[in-house]
């Protein structure tokens, strides 16, 4: 159609293709009193081309406007308008939205109990101590140039896919598999996130990761059971420990307070003894002082008094006996002296 | 209807179509180049609009950006003679168009090429270092090598490497499986570790706990008999003390309470009339003794 426009323009400069063009014009005049609608349609035809120029950036996006195929110029989000196709086309990239790519697992079904599926060729890489680990990881990245990444980087999402997988492998490939499943993962994340914009930059995409995340690190499926067996056994350990200790713990405050009781025992008992003697001494230092102002009256008072109580007691009294002969009878050591009988022998023997 | 006019719309029709076929718009992520007669002639042509002859000419387009090619999964040998299972892509775009259309034609052509090209030098490389070398350097010790001679050789092609990765690096089968027994068996080493420093440990604390309860008592009753020890001392000067004052009374005293403390009605006592306390029985007699 546009050549037409350019054929009728061209008209006024050549002379020798008047009469031709004239002709032409009579015909497409002629056409018109047979094909009003035909007019119609093209004119609106028209329209609608030029129409298709406009266009609409989105506020997280860029758009970039093609000449004849070569790029010409940016266009920021809002409304634009380019010249319609084939003059010009406008393409659009998605720079403000942060993008993301799962590796190792899929999110299957979102918000129930089992939303990943896993990715095993993916996921099962070798550590640095020749060992398989089951890695999931997710990598956010930007379109941070539109024009590099629309027209220098063919399959941008498969070439971050694959780098991605790439700079992963490197990084879990330097270290143990103690360090993924432990306390290197942020090392990790930062190595693979480091390898990985350096490739793309490499690569002249324009795009720029924000972050690499590891889902989940994890034994292999064959071994899980064992390394799980692993962590009870430590907790199996600490419990014992913790059992030993609480034991520790409740015998030495017993085994003082025992001692303490002991010690105490032995005060009393200090005590006891101490305060037991004094009585004992002061009582007998007051009979003393008695004594000593009124002495042989005291000593005799004291001693009938005595013998009051001891003769009433007495089983027996024998007056008198012949000394060397109750010696021969009576075997005054031990218990026989208590037979009742031998009180009658000693009458017989003492007179 | 158009009668007179007809040749005329057909003469107009043949050059708009003429028009049509003698211009072209290379994208900007292209390059084309122009062949006659299935030739190629000029230079490959970048993006923008261009002319060439209608109907005689025509235009063949590539790619001219940054593309890549993946190989399957490959088994390679190292060089101490472990297998691996190798997956790799390459970064390739096409550098000269007009070597390109001869030597390869399309794209297909180019991924057979570079297949070939990638795989043989990953190999060399690989064949070239141990296990460990291969799992642990960094890629771009080992693959720098094998880019810049797959670069070297691509030229060739017109086409130029700009990346070798290798981005799946598995054992085979077997081996997985054997590293995965491997893997069990430490495991299980630890759990033994585990379990008998449980025991040993705990052990330790509960002796040494008990140990110092022994201890602490011995040392209570060492300190006890000691208090014990100071109170009978203590206790043994003041009666010393107090007694020691008059000896002989306290002698008399203590005997006539141990008298009445020791006898009773078992007890046989022998009395002399000469007893000073006798003395006043000597006249009456006596005293029968009781039975």
């Amino acid at each position: 159609m546009s050549f037409e426009q350019e054929e009728k323009e061209q008209q006024p400069a050549a002379g020798p293709g008047l009469t031709r063009a004239g002709r032409v014009l009579a015909a497409l005049a002629g056409l018109w009193k047979y094909r009003p609608r035909l007019w119609v349609v093209a004119v609106l035809a028209l329209v609608a081309w030029v129409l298709s120029g406009i266009f609409i950036v989105a506020p997280d996006e860029t758009g970039l406007v093609k000449r004849f195929g070569r790029y010409k110029r940016p266009a920021e989000p809002g409304p634009h308008y380019h010249f319609p196709y084939p003059i010009e086309r406008a393409v659009k990239a998605r720079t403000n939205k942060v993008h993301r790519l799962e590796i190792g697992f899929r999110t299957v079904a979102p918000g129930s109990s089992s939303p990943f599926q896993a990715v095993p060729e993916e996921a099962l890489m070798l550590t640095g101590d020749e060992k398989i680990v089951d890695l999931w990881f997710v990598v956010h990245y930007r379109i941070n140039d539109a024009q590099s990444y629309l027209f220098h980087l063919a399959d941008p999402v498969r070439t971050i896919q694959t780098a991605a997988e790439a700079a992963m492998r490197e990084a879990v490939g330097r270290g143990k598999i103690e360090t993924a499943l432990a306390d290197g993962k942020q090392a990790l994340q930062e190595e693979a996130a480091a390898l990985l914009q350096e490739r793309l930059d490499a690569y002249e995409s324009g795009l720029k990761i924000t972050y690499v995340l590891l889902q989940a690190v994890n034994p292999p499926a064959p071994v899980q059971h064992a390394f799980k067996e692993v962590v009870s056994a430590r907790e199996e350990k600490n419990k014992l420990l913790h059992e030993a200790k609480g034991y520790a713990n409740d015998l030495l405050p017993q085994a003082k307070g025992q001692a303490a009781q002991v010690e105490e025992e032995a005060r009393a008992y200090q005590e006891e003894r101490v305060k037991r003697a004094q009585g004992d001494a002061a009582r007998f230092l007051a009979l003393l002082a008695e004594y000593r102002r009124a002495g042989e009256v005291t000593r005799k008072r004291l001693y009938l008094e005595a013998m009051e109580e001891v003769l009433a007691r007495a089983g027996r009294i024998i007056l008198n006996p012949d000394q060397q002969a109750v010696l021969q009878l009576l075997p005054l050591e031990g218990s026989d002296l208590r037979r009742p009988g031998a009180a009658a022998e000693a009458t017989a023997g003492g007179k | 209807m158009l009668g007179k006019n007809g040749p005329v719309v057909l003469i107009l029709a043949l050059l708009l179509l003429a028009l049509y076929s003698a211009f072209f718009i290379v994208d900007q992520t292209e390059t084309a180049l122009v062949l006659q007669l299935g030739e190629p002639l000029g230079e490959p042509l970048g993006p923008g609009l261009h002319l060439k002859v209608p109907f005689l000419q025509r235009v063949v387009v590539c790619d001219s950006r940054l593309l890549a090619y993946e190989t399957p999964p490959v088994e390679m040998l190292t060089a101490d003679q472990n297998s691996l299972i190798v997956s790799a892509f390459a970064k390739w775009k096409v550098l000269d168009q007009l070597k390109y259309y001869l030597n390869v034609r399309d794209p297909a052509g180019a991924r057979s090429r570079l297949e070939n090209i990638v795989l043989s030098e990953l190999r060399s490389e690989l064949g070239r270092r141990p296990l460990i070398e291969v799992i642990t350097a960094s890629r771009a010790d080992v693959l720098g090598p094998v880019v810049a001679r797959a670069d070297a050789a691509a030229r060739e092609y017109g086409l130029g490497v700009t990346d070798v990765r290798i981005f799946r690096l598995n054992l085979p089968r077997e081996n997985e499986q054997s590293v995965f027994a491997q893997m069990r068996a430490e495991r299980q080493g630890q759990v033994r570790k585990y379990r008998a420093e449980g025991q040993e440990e705990s052990r330790k604390i509960r002796a040494a706990a008990e140990r110092e309860r022994t201890v602490l008592l011995a040392e209570a009753y060492r300190k006890a008999q000691e208090i014990k020890g100071q109170g009978d001392a203590q206790a043994a000067r003041i009666y010393a003390e107090a007694l020691g004052q008059d000896p002989d009374f306290y002698d008399f005293v203590r005997t006539l309470e141990l008298y009445r403390t020791t006898v009773d009605e078992r007890t046989t006592l022998f009395l002399s009339r000469d007893d000073e306390l006798m003395r006043l029985m000597k006249d009456s007699g006596p005293r029968p003794p009781a039975e």
